[in-house]
């Protein structure tokens, strides 16, 4: 890539970045800002406009504050995005490694498992297993982890079977390095960059997969304050309150924007 | 040693395979969160219900014999019947099949007629406002979940303008704004795709020598780098066929349409297990045809597929 496909990664890495610690912040500071408890219901000032006294962002139709709605939420989105990412990622690395040498059932097995699920709908797994095993942030963050693994499995897999062919790494299984060592030091490292990339990508795709359960109405616990409960909620009401609708729908492009800026320019940068 | 066996034995096998990984995972699953017979009667039964429903599913014998007399009863294509009005669990998921075709045909042609000229005219054009600002406004849609895009839609179209119904499948005019929705969250990624193929495929040897030979640059986009690009192209539109299901499950619970993305979700909510598992199983079939399918397409357009395949066949 060209010097001005690195100035741009450059700006992509820190706009999304800049973006990501305010936004980590505003989730770590939430209640501190809002000012109100988030499920606190004033029937008497319901549907107040955005930029009213003391409601910065309005109230919705049981008059809970928007703006604590929205924090809660965004604590509950990136907590939630950021687990069933790291689960998906451990689990798939860990198969991933496994399968990229071995040639056992288990091996061939994974294989299997990685290259159907590349084209499986993994939603409508989710949104079966929600139904069996029940809703709670524990849960969700499971089933998405454990349903979307194979993304990071397939592109270990990939990765690894080539770093094998690499000669430094065909010196050190001469050398008799250690499999642990040999994992720690050459095949790992190889992989970090692509792996960060996904990352960044998973966050995004976890963030919406999360926010859609919650919007159907089976991810988070009833009256919970989440993204996809609050544009569940604002259908209701589009006519009076279109707030309602524009502000948690602000908020998820923006975070999604946020990962994607990070994975583009990541991926700039290793091009 | 696949090759041994006839191509038409393989693929019935892996589907066989297929079909039985997923509903054993739905078997256990089920036992797994305590007595099925509770989430198989819903939320309202009696106690005599449950019990009902135990000596029906056979659910008081071991566990191996109840799983061989699922398998069995799945064989039969008996999924069982469905909680909300005792019909076949799998008739119902057949009925509301055709209106998630419609919807996923219509998204994907509207997608692939909007992802060729634009992929092409963004790979083939190097710099310029109109394509940086095109790319700027891919990149923030990109950044749009399918169901935050179908709300706006109707907010604007629906409630706003009043120009098109919110909701339903009755008549042309119910089926833009959700086939605009499916298609305005799965067309950015395929128009980057052809874009980068398409601007590959300029930098490459046959162009040049097309180029080099008098071809104008209208004929080389279309006739030389175009079909390559494709070609890369159709592995993206097979798995976003296959991956449209996803999608549709939000954007038909959104616009009520009569699908099985919505009949999913309402069998999700109220716990009608027969129906979730009849469509678990039909969703699986139809990712399978699709990408069997894209597999065939890519063998037929691409000469060097098919000249690797027939090269592996004669090895030992």
């Amino acid at each position: 890539m060209s010097g001005g496909g690195r100035h741009y990664a450059r700006w992509e890495l820190v706009t999304g970045g800049s973006l990501l610690g305010i936004v980590v912040l505003l989730a770590l500071l939430g209640p501190l800002l809002a000012g109100h408890d988030p499920r606190f219901m004033d029937l008497e000032n319901r549907f107040l406009p955005p930029l009213s006294p003391g409601h910065l962002l309005g109230t919705d139709q049981l008059g809970r504050d928007v703006l604590a709605r929205l924090l809660g939420g965004l604590r509950w989105s990136l907590a939630a995005a950021f687990c069933a990412t790291l689960i998906a990622f451990c689990v798939g690395t860990a198969l991933g490694l496994l399968a990229a040498r071995s040639r056992s059932l288990l091996g061939v097995a994974i294989r299997q498992v990685t290259a159907f699920a590349q084209s499986f709908p993994v939603f409508v797994l989710a949104v079966t297993m929600v139904a069996v095993l029940g809703s709670g942030f524990v849960a969700v963050v499971l089933i998405l982890g454990l349903v979307t693994w194979p993304v990071f499995c397939r592109v270990v897999q990939a990765e690894a079977g080539s770093l094998f062919a690499r000669e430094y790494v065909l010196a050190a299984e001469m050398l008799q390095m250690s499999t642990l060592r040999l994992y720690l030091r050459h095949i790992l490292p190889g992989l970090l960059p692509s792996l960060s990339v996904l990352l960044a990508f998973h966050f995004a795709d976890m963030l919406i997969a999360e926010s859609a359960l919650s919007f159907l109405g089976i991810g988070a616990p009833l009256g919970a304050a989440t993204w996809g409960s609050m544009l569940q909620e604002s259908r209701a009401y589009l006519i009076n309150a279109p707030w309602l609708l524009f502000v948690p729908a602000g908020a998820v492009v923006t975070l999604v924007i946020t990962a994607n800026l990070l994975g583009d320019g990541m991926r700039r940068l290793l091009d | 040693m696949n090759r041994r066996l006839p191509p038409f034995v393989v693929w019935l096998r892996d589907l066989v395979v297929l079909l039985l990984g997923t509903t054993t995972v739905l078997f256990f699953l089920l036992r797994l969160t305590g007595d099925p017979a509770i989430v198989l009667a819903g939320p309202d039964a009696t106690e005599a219900q449950i019990e009902a429903i135990r000596a029906d599913y056979g659910l008081d014998r071991s566990l191996p014999r109840q799983y061989l007399a699922y398998l069995a009863s799945i064989a039969r294509l008996d999924f069982g019947t469905s909680l909300a009005d005792r019909g076949p669990a799998l008739e119902k998921v057949l009925t509301a099949l055709p209106a998630s075709l419609l919807l996923g045909g219509l998204a994907m042609l509207l997608v692939i007629a909007i992802a060729i000229p634009l992929g092409a005219w963004l790979g083939a054009r190097r710099r310029g406002a109109a394509r940086a600002v095109t790319r700027w406004f891919l990149f923030v849609l990109h950044g749009f979940p399918g169901f935050v895009i179908a709300l706006l839609l109707v907010h604007v179209f629906a409630i706003e303008l009043v120009w098109l119904p919110a909701l339903g499948a009755s008549g042309v005019a119910s089926w833009i704004l959700p086939t605009v929705s499916v298609a305005a969250f799965l067309a950015p990624k395929l128009i980057r795709l052809i874009e980068a193929n398409v601007a590959a495929a300029a930098g490459s040897g046959y162009v040049r020598t097309a180029r080099a030979i008098g071809a104008s640059d209208r004929e080389v986009l279309w006739r030389h780098a175009m079909p390559n690009a494709l070609l890369g192209a159709t592995a993206l539109i097979g798995a976003q066929f296959a991956f449209l299901v996803t999608g549709l499950v939000i954007i038909e619970t959104i616009f009520a349409w009569p699908g099985i993305g919505w009949l999913l979700v309402q069998s999700t909510v109220s716990l009608d297990f027969p129906v979730v598992q009849a469509i678990t199983a039909v969703v699986v079939v139809n990712v399978y045809l699709i990408n069997t399918a894209t597999d065939l397409l890519q063998h037929r357009l691409d000469p060097r597929l098919r000249h690797r395949q027939a090269l592996a066949g004669d090895q030992p």
